[in-house]
Protein backbone atom coordinates (compact mmCIF):
# COMPACT_ATOMS: atom_id res chain seq x y z
CA UNK A 1 0.00 0.00 0.00
CA UNK A 2 1.06 3.57 -0.57
CA UNK A 3 -0.52 6.62 0.98
CA UNK A 4 -0.47 10.22 -0.20
CA UNK A 5 -2.20 13.51 0.52
CA UNK A 6 -4.76 15.08 -1.79
CA UNK A 7 -6.35 18.49 -1.50
CA UNK A 8 -9.87 17.23 -2.35
CA UNK A 9 -10.01 13.83 -0.66
CA UNK A 10 -7.53 14.03 2.19
CA UNK A 11 -5.20 11.09 2.77
CA UNK A 12 -5.58 8.30 0.23
CA UNK A 13 -4.31 4.77 0.73
CA UNK A 14 -4.13 2.59 -2.30
CA UNK A 15 -2.55 -0.69 -3.36
CA UNK A 16 0.50 -0.10 -5.53
CA UNK A 17 -0.95 -2.14 -8.38
CA UNK A 18 -3.75 0.45 -8.70
CA UNK A 19 -1.28 3.13 -9.77
CA UNK A 20 -1.35 4.10 -13.44
CA UNK A 21 2.01 5.15 -14.79
CA UNK A 22 2.15 7.91 -17.43
CA UNK A 23 5.79 7.73 -18.51
CA UNK A 24 5.68 11.17 -20.15
CA UNK A 25 3.18 12.71 -17.77
CA UNK A 26 0.40 14.71 -19.42
CA UNK A 27 1.02 17.88 -21.46
CA UNK A 28 1.11 20.64 -18.85
CA UNK A 29 2.12 18.20 -16.10
CA UNK A 30 5.25 16.46 -17.36
CA UNK A 31 6.61 15.76 -13.88
CA UNK A 32 3.52 13.94 -12.65
CA UNK A 33 3.89 10.32 -13.71
CA UNK A 34 1.62 8.46 -11.28
CA UNK A 35 -2.16 8.68 -11.07
CA UNK A 36 -4.98 6.65 -9.62
CA UNK A 37 -8.51 6.26 -10.93
CA UNK A 38 -11.14 6.82 -8.26
CA UNK A 39 -14.85 6.10 -8.21
CA UNK A 40 -16.82 8.91 -6.61
CA UNK A 41 -20.46 9.64 -5.77
CA UNK A 42 -21.98 6.62 -7.48
CA UNK A 43 -21.63 7.77 -11.08
CA UNK A 44 -19.75 6.71 -14.19
CA UNK A 45 -17.65 9.85 -13.82
CA UNK A 46 -14.35 9.21 -12.08
CA UNK A 47 -11.46 11.20 -10.73
CA UNK A 48 -7.99 10.71 -12.14
CA UNK A 49 -6.03 11.87 -9.12
CA UNK A 50 -2.31 12.59 -9.30
CA UNK A 51 -0.27 10.69 -6.74
CA UNK A 52 2.63 13.11 -7.08
CA UNK A 53 0.68 16.37 -6.68
CA UNK A 54 -2.15 16.77 -4.16
CA UNK A 55 -3.93 19.48 -6.20
CA UNK A 56 -4.02 17.86 -9.63
CA UNK A 57 -7.06 15.73 -10.42
CA UNK A 58 -9.08 15.35 -13.60
CA UNK A 59 -12.71 14.39 -13.99
CA UNK A 60 -12.82 11.57 -16.55
CA UNK A 61 -15.39 9.31 -18.13
CA UNK A 62 -15.52 6.50 -20.64
CA UNK A 63 -16.30 8.30 -23.91
CA UNK A 64 -18.74 5.61 -25.03
CA UNK A 65 -21.10 6.81 -22.32
CA UNK A 66 -21.22 10.25 -23.97
CA UNK A 67 -21.02 9.07 -27.56
CA UNK A 68 -21.46 5.37 -28.36
CA UNK A 69 -19.82 5.87 -31.77
CA UNK A 70 -16.53 7.14 -30.37
CA UNK A 71 -13.68 4.74 -31.17
CA UNK A 72 -9.95 5.07 -30.74
CA UNK A 73 -7.44 2.75 -32.38
CA UNK A 74 -3.98 3.31 -30.93
CA UNK A 75 -1.16 3.63 -33.46
CA UNK A 76 2.01 1.56 -33.16
CA UNK A 77 3.96 4.14 -31.17
CA UNK A 78 1.09 4.44 -28.69
CA UNK A 79 0.98 0.65 -28.38
CA UNK A 80 4.70 0.65 -27.67
CA UNK A 81 4.33 3.31 -24.98
CA UNK A 82 1.53 1.31 -23.37
CA UNK A 83 3.18 -2.10 -23.86
CA UNK A 84 -0.14 -3.02 -25.37
CA UNK A 85 -0.11 -6.54 -26.78
CA UNK A 86 -3.72 -7.47 -26.10
CA UNK A 87 -6.29 -4.99 -27.41
CA UNK A 88 -8.74 -6.16 -24.74
CA UNK A 89 -6.55 -4.44 -22.15
CA UNK A 90 -7.09 -1.02 -23.74
CA UNK A 91 -9.26 1.41 -21.79
CA UNK A 92 -10.14 4.87 -23.05
CA UNK A 93 -11.12 7.88 -20.96
CA UNK A 94 -11.80 11.49 -21.83
CA UNK A 95 -11.23 14.48 -19.58
CA UNK A 96 -14.25 16.58 -18.75
CA UNK A 97 -14.60 20.14 -17.49
CA UNK A 98 -17.16 22.89 -17.25
CA UNK A 99 -17.28 26.23 -18.98
CA UNK A 100 -20.22 28.26 -17.79
CA UNK A 101 -23.16 25.89 -17.95
CA UNK A 102 -21.56 23.76 -20.63
CA UNK A 103 -19.87 20.45 -20.04
CA UNK A 104 -16.86 20.01 -22.30
CA UNK A 105 -15.35 16.59 -23.01
CA UNK A 106 -11.90 16.54 -24.58
CA UNK A 107 -12.60 13.97 -27.31
CA UNK A 108 -9.60 15.22 -29.26
CA UNK A 109 -7.07 14.20 -26.61
CA UNK A 110 -8.24 10.99 -24.95
CA UNK A 111 -6.32 9.11 -22.28
CA UNK A 112 -5.40 5.59 -23.34
CA UNK A 113 -4.70 3.07 -20.61
CA UNK A 114 -3.38 -0.46 -20.61
CA UNK A 115 -5.32 -2.13 -17.82
CA UNK A 116 -2.87 -5.04 -17.89
CA UNK A 117 0.38 -3.12 -17.43
CA UNK A 118 -1.25 -0.05 -15.82
CA UNK A 119 0.42 2.33 -18.25
CA UNK A 120 -1.23 5.41 -19.67
CA UNK A 121 -0.69 8.06 -22.30
CA UNK A 122 -2.63 11.05 -23.56
CA UNK A 123 -2.85 11.11 -27.34
CA UNK A 124 -3.89 13.74 -29.85
CA UNK A 125 -6.29 12.66 -32.59
CA UNK A 126 -6.19 14.54 -35.89
CA UNK A 127 -9.82 13.75 -36.43
CA UNK A 128 -12.36 12.96 -33.79
CA UNK A 129 -13.59 9.43 -34.46
CA UNK A 130 -17.33 9.90 -34.17
CA UNK A 131 -19.76 9.33 -36.96
CA UNK B 1 18.31 29.80 -26.81
CA UNK B 2 20.90 27.96 -28.85
CA UNK B 3 20.84 29.17 -32.45
CA UNK B 4 22.41 27.03 -35.19
CA UNK B 5 22.61 27.66 -38.91
CA UNK B 6 21.94 24.62 -41.15
CA UNK B 7 21.59 24.04 -44.89
CA UNK B 8 19.22 21.71 -46.70
CA UNK B 9 20.01 18.07 -45.82
CA UNK B 10 22.06 19.05 -42.78
CA UNK B 11 20.96 17.88 -39.34
CA UNK B 12 21.19 18.53 -35.66
CA UNK B 13 21.18 15.89 -32.95
CA UNK B 14 19.44 16.13 -29.60
CA UNK B 15 20.97 13.56 -27.31
CA UNK B 16 21.79 10.14 -28.78
CA UNK B 17 18.39 9.30 -30.15
CA UNK B 18 16.91 12.34 -31.88
CA UNK B 19 18.01 13.72 -35.25
CA UNK B 20 16.32 16.67 -36.92
CA UNK B 21 17.13 17.23 -40.59
CA UNK B 22 16.32 20.24 -42.75
CA UNK B 23 14.54 18.70 -45.75
CA UNK B 24 13.54 21.83 -47.65
CA UNK B 25 13.40 25.58 -47.27
CA UNK B 26 11.43 28.21 -49.14
CA UNK B 27 10.61 31.85 -48.46
CA UNK B 28 8.25 31.19 -45.56
CA UNK B 29 8.52 27.50 -44.63
CA UNK B 30 11.08 25.06 -43.36
CA UNK B 31 10.38 21.37 -43.83
CA UNK B 32 11.95 19.26 -41.10
CA UNK B 33 12.49 15.53 -40.87
CA UNK B 34 12.62 14.08 -37.39
CA UNK B 35 14.10 10.73 -36.46
CA UNK B 36 13.28 9.78 -32.90
CA UNK B 37 12.38 6.68 -30.89
CA UNK B 38 8.75 5.76 -31.47
CA UNK B 39 7.97 6.26 -27.78
CA UNK B 40 8.87 9.93 -28.17
CA UNK B 41 5.75 12.01 -28.80
CA UNK B 42 6.36 14.83 -31.26
CA UNK B 43 3.97 17.77 -31.62
CA UNK B 44 3.80 21.05 -33.44
CA UNK B 45 4.31 23.48 -30.58
CA UNK B 46 1.04 25.39 -31.02
CA UNK B 47 -0.80 22.08 -30.79
CA UNK B 48 1.10 20.98 -27.70
CA UNK B 49 0.31 24.34 -26.10
CA UNK B 50 -3.39 23.84 -26.84
CA UNK B 51 -3.44 20.38 -25.24
CA UNK B 52 -1.49 21.75 -22.30
CA UNK B 53 -3.79 24.69 -21.65
CA UNK B 54 -6.86 22.46 -21.94
CA UNK B 55 -5.32 20.07 -19.39
CA UNK B 56 -4.46 22.89 -17.02
CA UNK B 57 -8.05 24.17 -17.15
CA UNK B 58 -9.35 20.66 -16.44
CA UNK B 59 -6.91 19.83 -13.64
CA UNK B 60 -8.29 22.09 -10.96
CA UNK B 61 -12.01 21.33 -10.82
CA UNK B 62 -13.61 21.11 -7.40
CA UNK B 63 -15.75 18.36 -5.92
CA UNK B 64 -18.66 20.79 -6.26
CA UNK B 65 -18.03 21.04 -10.00
CA UNK B 66 -17.90 17.25 -10.22
CA UNK B 67 -21.42 17.14 -8.78
CA UNK B 68 -22.63 19.81 -11.20
CA UNK B 69 -21.21 17.88 -14.16
CA UNK B 70 -22.78 14.70 -12.86
CA UNK B 71 -26.17 16.46 -12.69
CA UNK B 72 -25.72 18.04 -16.12
CA UNK B 73 -25.02 14.65 -17.73
CA UNK B 74 -28.07 12.94 -16.24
Amino acid sequence: MISFQTSRFGLIEVAEEKIIYFAEGLPGFPMIKRYILMDYKDTALKWLQAVDDPDVAFIVVEPSLLNPDYRVSPDDSTKTILNLTNDDDLAVLVIIRREGDQVIANFQCPLLLNAGTMRGVQVYLDTIPVS
Amino acid sequence: MLVLTRKISESIKIGDDITITVIDINATHVKLGIDAPSVQKIYRKELYDKIKSENILASALTVDEFVKIKEALK
